[in-house]
């Protein structure tokens, strides 16, 4: 997988998979009526972040991480879910918590 | 059952469990297949109340915009009269198509897609005015049932054997490529009966796809081709309604940037025609509505 951005920016159709968000924490926690979210799967953290930050409609952004069932997502979700054996036509669920560590590749979604 | 992963041939339902599911189904719907034919037999029926017409030299009633012209052309231009229509005869093909892919089983709408084909393949078979076939999709399109077979009892057992909702994609692209070409043969097959043949699809899924845009075109093809594809999408509500479901896209701003965009995933939905069912209950009327809307359409637009 490359982290070049323009070959990134690619693929703006393709596989999608549907994904619900949680938090533990109150104040980033996402409006009550928000349902599931069909996403790109070639989406990273950065690129999900990006996301939570339009949903909680905050001002400055916030880098989030995700953990899916309690690990975090270091890759793409297609990676993840490749490695996984998951198929796209599952729900997944994404918790975020503050990112703590400053993101490395800020350019790669 | 045994759980089986993902790689492994996809299992089906052998065919005993098939049979008593499909009497399961055909019994628990029996009531409401009885009202959708009802409502379907007015609509589907050719229109016996016809219009009157044309320019004929003797008739029923004077066309009253010839008459000028008739006495302006020292009562040569005699075609002054109108005849009553004789109604064309309709014959139908009617593919149902399901979809097969694990996120019907994941949401539980399995259950709610067996009960809708149950119930309007059956209503479709009473009204006899057609033919039907049944496909399944997912990664790939499978004939569970083809037009030129009579659709019985034993036939929609054997549908259901067709049915496990494991497939691992949900291709609707593929799935409307393939049916134009089925629609096409079909249309060859009944060629030279001399009635006027109508094509309609019926898809049943939860309705989460990818690709709109491309759907989006192949539907107007089909549209082109005079197929009508009419979307039920089964909103089993396990988790969340397909209503209250988003969408996020990436598009590439003039910097070379992503930017995010996100609607309301049915907003973006690439069915013109497409009906939102959580209970069994209302497919009768809801799709008899979709239905009177769409023959209303044709009609006018044929003139
Ligand atoms: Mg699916």
């Amino acid at each position: 997988m490359s982290t070049d951005p323009t070959v990134a920016a690619e693929p703006l159709s393709g596989a999608q998979v549907k994904v619900q968000f949680t938090t533990r924490h109150p104040d980033i926690s996402l409006p009550e009526n928000t349902g599931p979210i069909l996403v790109p799967t070639h989406l990273r953290r950065y690129g999900l972040s990006s996301i939570i930050n339009h949903l909680i409609a905050s001002e400055k952004p916030i880098p989030f991480d995700f953990l899916i069932a309690g690990t975090f997502l270091r890759t793409s979700l297609d990676e993840y879910l490749t490695a996984n054996g998951i198929s796209s036509e599952s729900t997944l669920t994404l918790e975020y918590v503050r990112s703590l560590v400053p993101p490395l590749y800020l350019a790669s979604f | 059952t045994i759980h089986l992963e993902d790689s492994i041939i996809v299992s089906t339902i052998s065919p005993a469990e098939a049979r008593r599911l499909w009497s399961h189904y055909e019994n628990a719907t029996h009531d409401l297949s009885l009202s959708l034919t009802e409502q379907l037999r007015l609509i589907l029926a050719p229109t016996l109340a016809t219009k009157m017409r044309g320019d004929f030299r003797t008739g029923k009633r004077l066309n009253i915009k010839r008459i000028i012209p008739y006495i302006a052309s020292q009562y040569k231009r005699d075609k002054i009269w109108m005849r009553r229509s004789v109604p064309s005869k309709r014959s139908y093909q009617i593919m149902l198509a399901v979809d097969d892919s694990k996120s019907m089983g994941e949401s539980g709408s399995g259950e709610l897609a067996f009960e809708t084909l149950a119930l309007v393949s059956k209503s479709l078979s009473m009204l006899e005015v057609g033919e039907i076939a049944i496909v399944g999709f997912g990664s790939a399109v499978r004939v569970a049932h083809e037009f030129d077979k009579p659709f019985t009892n034993e036939a929609g057992a054997r549908v259901f054997e067709q049915f496990s909702f494991q497939q691992t994609k949900t291709d609707v692209q593929k799935l409307i490529a393939e049916s134009i070409n089925l629609f096409r043969e079909a249309r060859n097959k009944s060629s030279g009966t001399g009635a006027e043949l109508w094509q309609l699809q019926l898809i049943i899924s939860d309705g989460v796809c990818e690709d709109h845009d491309t759907i989006r075109r192949l539907v107007r093809q089909a549209q082109e081709e005079k197929i009508m594809m009419v979307f039920i999408i089964i909103d089993a509500l396990r988790g969340s309604s397909i209503m209250d479901m988003s969408q996020a896209k990436f598009d590439v701003d003039p910097a070379g940037g992503m930017k995010l965009k996100m609607e309301r995933y049915l907003d973006g939905f690439p069915f013109g025609y497409y009906l939102v069912v959580s209970n069994v209950k209302h497919l009768p009327s809801v799709l008899s509505a979709a239905l009177r809307q769409w023959f209303a359409e044709v009609v006018e637009a044929s003139g």
